[in-house]
């Protein structure tokens, strides 16, 4: 059953979107600068991304921990894998010893900034634990689809230490993939502004991913991370238009966030309670 | 942006994530002998630069400069100048049993049965929540990863169950989690896993996972709870045989 999309909603969306734009924006300029093959070598790509990401991953309030490009195999003249990624402010990977004696997030935050940063990536493929990153999600899906995705949240050990989503956007040049651009969000920091628009919904309301995913929920016994087994469910999230809504029928409704792949679930008290 | 490009993975995470405490030179250099030792650096890698590797162990660069200048007086890195230069393994011509044996004997049976215990809570329970949050695309995944397991070689089934081990705490969704199971592996890994040596137990470690696997996707939380803990549990078991051989050896000259 197809219904009206929900009010609020679109706050929700407009959270993803304050993140979108700016990656928007990047790819923009990426594809422009990455045009000339002259242009294609580490030192003028890590140039222009640090130019590019450098003012988001500094701004006072945004969201973003961690920004770059991902180069395609081979793309690079003197760089079979290149990988151009800077760590934010708000992103302690890394730079601080205590960080696994298991203070919280949020107490690792409040324990200092820290100066934006290239995350040091080895790129030898020859290390045999090497592993090729275009078996990845957030490589994969955006290189089937040719459209931005979300991945997670997930434990990203290597560039966040934290629980993490990560929004790639797919590069192209002439209609070839070169890459791809993106940006690192703390869950912590998506549960912080996210929860009070989850809330204007009414009952019980849950942000989930296409995998039937928790990413924040209103309800307390619903953990982030947790999935929720049921098929009706993720089927509603995948078959439901961008920014339309579904009624399951046990009356809960999934209503599609904007164009970003996520989903609200709410309870059928929710109705009646608007 | 996760899990992969960074030199690879796991088991460098492992050995490159940051240290606590004192005597940091020394620790430096102790978590570097152990990687070399056990391959999972390996001979002729280029180790990161004195300061990316202070940055990352969360050390002073004179710390890292000095634990490396004990790791060349060790024959252990050679370091090149030049356009191509830098620190690089050399991990040819050393005699891995004997530095892990000390290993061994510096700790008591006690010691090594809570390490255990300690290590069983961690990955358990990690392996417990996985089996309840995996979805099918994350089950493929880490079967993708059992399925690569290669038990040819000691330091390529260190390597694997590492990075086996991790992967499954990643599953649990817990930052938590994955934060203790780096910090075990770095701390203890080496030792842990020193059942390894002998084919017996690296042909059980690739069942294992291939049966933590199955019951991951089949949400079976127990089954792959208790599968992790039979698996510690062997490979403790086996230390303190290994130990209890080193020791009669000793008292009879």
């Amino acid at each position: 059953m197809i219904a009206p999309t929900l009010p609020h909603v679109d706050d929700i969306a407009a959270v993803f979107g304050d993140v979108f734009a700016p990656i928007a924006d990047w790819n923009v300029a990426l594809t422009a600068a990455l045009g000339s093959p002259t242009a294609r070598t580490r030192r003028h790509i890590d140039a222009v991304v640090e130019g590019l990401v450098r003012p988001e991953l500094a701004r006072e309030g945004s969201l973003v921990v961690g920004a770059g490009f991902v180069a395609a195999p081979d793309f690079l003249a003197d760089a079979p894998w290149h990988l151009a990624w800077w760590l934010g402010q708000g992103n302690s990977f890394g730079s601080d010893p205590g960080s696994s004696a298991g203070s919280s997030a949020g107490g690792r935050r409040a324990s200092g900034r820290h100066a934006v940063r290239r995350l040091e990536a080895v790129e030898d493929p020859a290390s045999d634990s090497f592993r090729d990153h275009t078996t990845l999600e957030w490589w994969r899906v955006p290189e089937r689809t040719g459209h931005r995705h979300i991945t997670g949240p997930y434990v990203d050990y290597l560039c966040t230490d934290d629980y993490t989503l990560t929004i790639t956007d797919p590069v192209f040049v002439d209609g070839t993939l070169v890459g791809v651009v993106g940006a690192d969000v703390y869950v912590t920091d998506a549960e912080r502004v996210l929860l009070p628009a989850l809330r204007r919904l009414g009952g019980d309301a849950s942000l989930i991913n296409a995998s039937g995913r928790i990413v924040v929920s209103t309800d307390p016994r619903l953990a982030t991370g947790a999935l929720l087994r049921d098929p009706a469910v993720t089927d509603a999230v995948r078959d439901v238009a961008h920014g339309a809504s579904v009624v399951l029928p046990d009356g809960r409704r999934v209503t599609a966030v904007g164009d970003t792949s996520l989903a609200v679930i709410t309870s059928s008290t929710a109705d009646s309670a608007r | 942006m996760p899990q992969s490009i960074s030199g690879g993975t796991a088991t460098h995470a492992a050995v490159f994530a940051p240290l606590v405490g004192a005597g940091r030179a020394e620790a430096v250099e102790k978590r570097l002998t152990d990687a070399i030792t056990l391959g999972v650096l390996h001979d002729g890698e280029k180790l990161p630069s004195e300061t990316a590797l202070a940055r990352q162990f969360g050390v002073a660069v004179v710390t890292a400069r000095e634990a490396l200048e004990a790791l060349r007086n060790r024959g252990l890195v050679t370091t090149r100048r030049g356009r191509d230069g830098g620190s690089f393994v050399t991990s040819g011509g050393i005699r891995t049993a004997v530095v892990l044996d000390e290993r061994l004997q510096a700790h008591s049976r006690a010691e090594l049965r809570d390490l255990g215990v300690h290590y069983t809570a961690i990955a358990g329970m990690a392996a417990e929540i996985a089996a309840d949050r995996s979805s099918p695309d994350d089950v493929d995944g880490l079967a993708t990863i059992a399925a690569s397991l290669d038990v040819t070689s000691e330091a390529a089934a260190r390597r694997g169950v590492a990075r086996f081990h991790l992967e499954l705490a990643a599953l649990s969704q817990s930052a938590r989690l994955v934060r203790e199971e780096i910090r075990l592996q770095a701390e203890f890994g080496p030792l842990l896993w020193l059942c390894l040596r002998e084919q017996d137990y690296r042909d059980a470690h690739r069942a294992a996972q291939l049966a933590i696997v199955d019951a991951i996707g089949d949400v079976q939380p127990a089954v792959a709870r208790q599968l992790i803990t039979d698996g510690i549990q062997s490979a403790v078991d086996w230390l303190i045989g290994a130990k209890a051989e080193l020791e009669s050896k000793e008292q009879t000259p």
